[in-house]
């Protein structure tokens, strides 16, 4: 489906331009098969689409809502903990002498690679699904260190002071090697080299680990050498080659990775963990401590959010070894140093974008590569800088040449992990500050510019799989860019800018837009079950992992609506391994919609039940009847029964007594892009390079959101965290790889005094695949500032910032030249 | 060491060791609402009130704070009988994870009990010590406006002195 008015004349056939046997456009239908009642108008709603207020605001402002750490005192015999941590770069370990610190008086172990309890498989932090698409490349405590900030040995003692003193009692001895810490410098023969191949088990596609290069993937659509060639003969084409780089940004996780470890009554492994993923926790700690998974329990409390963060399993294999050698219960708190440089962050990125537009501005071709720093290890390096690619370019669909390189390359720095956005945010600093130099080269209004190419409802989609190795397309159902653009461009005041009296202020607006997915398709699993009570209330349980967002009160929303009960009446539980039915846990963006078409089933299976109770209670065919209000109501006849009615009835009833109990599992090949449009309004001071952002606006089509509130708190939330990369993330290192950024004042997150306003737009589509016709938003609000922002400022004052954070100095020092 | 405080309106005698913060002390007591997040003064997780001002918990040696009297958000309403601080943020939606939310209510409290009619401008200054990952701060600064008008209609600390006792 073109976007133009006019096509251009030499505008390929549709199944030649998505790269796609023609078979695929029968394949995924624009038909979906949705359940009836899957799409409701606003006032048929009454669950969905409410304010409702979050199951745990409450608790949470009362102080009463408890993390891991809060467990301590259910614990009396509990140990704390601390960890010793490489203070090089790279090298060796060549002497560990712990004789001091267990000398000490309150110190119940000290643990280091050589330890009994402490085995050495090979593992991944990554926190993924199995098999997990990032190399084994990790021991728990290690010889060879890559990183400021290996983990190389740990103690457990009555006391956090005491651990820290025995800590510092530990004298380590290191051979050191030489550190490599710039991407570039890394792939060269003859640096140094950071990992032996034959250490390195499930290494991914592509790895070269003589080069330091831990993946490596490309794909292609169409002919992209072609398309430049031919560009190079023809004036009414235009060429356009761009360099972007992005920085390390930190989560900042509010509570720091805490877990508490024990035996229970039955010996078997018990967890309290601030964790986006029991399961795999569960699974991998299994496979390091040779245990059968029956024998490991998996608890999540509150956790104080995680934003990919807490979807690596970093600390709980330490602990568990910990308690193992101390024989007692051990709690290990992470401090904020160790937040910022020995756990994980978002890996810096170079993003090279080439590309052929016609002058009319219909884009031909569009070459990107990208070089990611993966650090010291692999979790998620292949993902993420393969994300970088295919979240944004479906953007632009209709480009008929497509090529795409991406390459994870190790240094002897931080790590990379999940964070939000997983290399989208990098992606589309790169795309969309791509768009607007084209718009400038050709002369074309940025908006108008991307409009003639936009992806649109009904189209087939190929870009998101370019380096898959099979087939893939996305049939696209739902998309609601134009209204985004509408209503940001109406919010931000686009066409009603007015430039300040003094000569040396000059305002813009900047524009970009993004995409997102909702779950990683082909790669779920959601499962729920719900029983209702004799009160006519029910409990839910499910594994999603409502890390701070508010997915629990989601869930019972769309449970509410299936059974027509208030969403106060469905209780959640949360995720325990022995107790919650399975979930891949809360990363790609995949809770609503994932867990939630899991919660509707469920819910379905239970409303199926309960009116075979009402059916004979009101002696009306169960098809007749209808749930709604907290009752079961016949059409015909008016009479009405109410759930507590039918929940006495299922439990202590004459005739037949059944718990009503629904369940179900979901898993998907389908995974919607949400799709949104950013704003940024901005002042540039001409002669200091100063700015002042006086607004950021997000729209987002999520789909039909489940609760309005909790999705606008996703989205301004996210809007936070591209400001910060935007305009103020990195971490800074000395010439040996030492972090300098050990705090918050370092690290300078945005407070309430430096952040613009941040306003969010939900933009209601419709999404046939999803829950109610929801998508995912967690997510895609990350993207969106750092292009933004560096169109308004090249809008403004003709500079372009193309590396993150964009700083005054960086724009003075354009301006001067 | 013996450490004598008034902790939310009551007088206690608590043991502590020279190296602990009051932080510690509080968390290690059971009074576990307030948050650890840094330990180094720089999140406002730990913010509770000494003596009626608004004051990191973390950075506070416990052998400076004998004799004061400290609030911590346990001292503030029920979850059936929320202090207006407390419910104009579960109103507004104005938390997530949650684990800001104890200091950022203290701490908003505290203005509030100063000025009762804080500009915009005012509060996002009066907040800049207490981060927040998860909310962008957008719904904390309508909470934050919106208690204002209902600790005014409440006549909440009309003679500027402290609140307390709601729910203790
Ligand atoms: S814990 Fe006290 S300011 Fe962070
Ligand atoms: S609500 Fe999570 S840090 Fe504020």
């Amino acid at each position: 489906m073109s976007r133009t008015d006019e096509p251009a004349e030499d505008e390929p056939a549709a199944d030649e331009r998505q790269g796609s046997e023609p078979s695929a456009e029968v394949r995924h239908p624009i038909e979906w098969d949705e359940a009836p009642n899957n799409q409701k108008s606003a006032d048929e709603r009454q669950a969905i689409s409410k304010r409702e207020e979050k199951n745990d605001a409450r608790k949470i402002v009362t102080g009463e809502s408890k993390y891991t750490a809060d467990y301590a005192p259910n614990f009396p015999d509990l140990a704390e903990a601390a960890v010793l941590r490489s203070e090089i770069a790279h090298g060796y370990v060549t002497e560990i002498d712990t004789s001091a610190a267990e000398a000490m008086d309150g110190v119940y172990a000290v643990i280091t690679p050589d330890s009994e309890t402490v085995p050495d498989r090979k593992y991944t932090s990554a926190g993924q699904s199995y098999p997990e698409p990032s190399p084994w490349d990790l021991t728990i405590l290690r010889r060879k260190v890559r990183f400021v900030g290996d983990p190389i040995a740990a103690v457990a003692a009555k006391n956090g002071d005491i651990a820290d003193r025995a800590i510092r009692a530990i004298d380590v001895t290191y051979e050191e090697l030489d550190p490599v810490l710039d991407p570039e410098e890394a792939t060269d023969p003859d640096a140094p080299r950071i990992h032996d191949p034959e250490e390195v088990e499930n290494a991914q596609p592509g790895a070269d680990y003589e080069r330091n290069v831990e993946a490596h993937d490309e794909g292609e659509i169409g002919d992209v050498d072609g398309t430049f060639e031919e560009a190079a003969t023809r004036d009414d084409w235009v060429v356009t080659e761009t360099e972007w780089k992005t920085p390390y940004q930190s989560h900042c996780v509010p509570e720091p990775h805490t877990t508490i470890a024990r035996r229970d009554q039955d010996d078997r492994i018990h967890l309290v963990t601030s964790t986006q993923v029991p399961y795999h926790t569960r699974r991998q700690l299994s496979h390091l401590f040779d245990v059968p998974i029956r024998d490991v329990r998996v608890t999540k409390p509150r956790i104080g959010a995680g934003f990919g963060s807490k979807q690596s399993m970093l600390i709980e294999p330490i602990t568990v070894a910990l308690m193992e050698a101390a024989g007692r219960p051990v709690k290990l708190e992470t401090t904020r140093r160790e937040q910022f440089y020995a756990l994980r962050s978002r890996r810096p990125a170079r993003v090279r974008l080439r590309s052929v537009v016609t002058d009319k501005g219909d884009i031909k071709a569009l070459d990107m590569s990208a070089v990611t720093n993966s650090g010291a290890y692999g979790p998620h390096g292949r993902t993420v800088t393969g994300s970088i690619g295919t979240k944004p370019l479906p953007l632009y669909t209709h480009t008929p040449n497509v090529r795409f390189e991406m390459t994870a390359v190790h240094t002897n720095l931080p790590v990379g992990g999940a964070i939000r956005g997983y290399g989208a945010p990098q992606g589309h600093f790169a795309l969309e500050g791509h768009m607007d130099e084209v718009a400038h080269e050709l002369g074309i209004d940025p908006i108008e510019l991307r409009s003639r190419n936009l992806i649109a409802e009904g189209d087939l989609e190929a870009v998101s799989g370019i380096t898959m190795k099979s087939e893939h397309v996305r049939r696209i159902r739902s998309c609601g860019l134009d209204e985004c653009i509408a209503e940001g461009k109406a919010a931000i005041g686009w066409d009603e800018i007015e430039q300040p009296e003094e000569a040396h202020l000059h305002r813009a607006c900047g524009v970009a837009l993004t995409a997102q997915k909702s779950g990683v398709a082909g790669d779920e699993l959601g499962a729920a079950h719900i029983k209702m009570n004799e009160d006519g209330s029910f409990i839910l349980q499910t594994g999603a992992v409502d890390i701070g967002p508010g997915a629990d009160t989601a869930m019972a929303q769309i449970a509410a609506e299936v059974l027509g009960a208030r969403s106060e009446d469905v209780l959640v539980q949360p995720s325990d391994t022995d107790i919650s039915p399975f979930d891949y846990g809360a990363y790609a963006s995949s809770t609503t919609y994932v867990t939630g078409s899991a919660v509707k089933k469920a819910a379905e299976d239970a409303r199926d039940q309960l009116l075979k109770f009402a059916s004979r209670m009101l002696e009306e065919p169960a098809d007749t009847l209808e749930t709604r209000d907290g009752t079961v109501r016949s059409e015909r006849t008016g009479e009405s029964v109410t759930l507590e009615e039918v929940g006495y009835e299922s439990i202590y009833g004459d005739e037949v007594r059944a718990q009503v109990m629904g369940q179900a599992s979901f898993s998907t090949d389908e995974s919607p892009p949400p799709f949104g449009a950013q704003f940024a309004d901005v002042t540039v001071n001409e002669e200091t390079g100063e700015f002042e952002i006086h607004k950021l606006v997000f729209a987002v089509d999520c789909g039909v959101a489940i609760n309005p509130d909790l999705a606008e708190g996703q989205v301004e939330g996210a809007m936070h965290m591209s400001y910060e990369l935007a305009t103020s993330a990195g971490l800074s290192f000395d010439d040996d790889g030492t972090p300098e950024t050990l705090g918050f004042r370092d690290y300078g997150m945005p407070t309430t005094a430096d952040q613009p306003p941040l306003k969010s737009i939900l933009v209601e589509t419709y999404e046939p695949t999803g829950p109610f016709g929801a998508k995912s938003v967690a997510e895609i609000p990350v993207n969106g500032v750092p292009p933004a922002l560096s169109n308004a400022i090249r809008r403004a004052v003709g500079v372009r910032v193309s590396d993150l954070p964009i700083t005054a100095e960086k724009i003075r020092a354009q301006l001067d030249e | 060491m013996d450490i004598d405080i008034t902790l939310n309106g009551t007088e206690r005698t608590f043991e502590a060791q020279r190296s602990d913060s009051l932080l510690d002390l509080l968390r290690r007591n059971g009074y576990t609402g307030t948050k650890r997040g840094c330990d180094t003064g720089n999140c406002g997780f730990c913010t509770v009130a000494i003596d009626g001002e608004p004051a990191l918990s973390c950075v506070k040696p416990v052998a400076t704070i004998d004799g004061t009297e400290i609030e911590t958000i346990e001292s503030l309403g029920t979850q059936d009988d929320l202090h207006p601080v407390q419910e104009a943020f579960v109103d507004n939606a104005a938390l997530q994870c949650g684990f800001c939310i104890p200091g950022m209510i203290m701490r908003s409290r505290s203005l509030l009990v100063e000025n009762p009619d804080p500009t915009e401008k005012e509060i996002r200054e009066a907040l800049s010590g207490n981060l927040c990952r998860c909310t962008g701060y957008e719904k904390i600064i309508d909470a934050v406006q919106d208690a204002a008008g209902r600790m005014g209609e409440e006549g909440v600390a009309a003679d500027g002195g402290l609140v307390r006792g709601e729910g203790e």
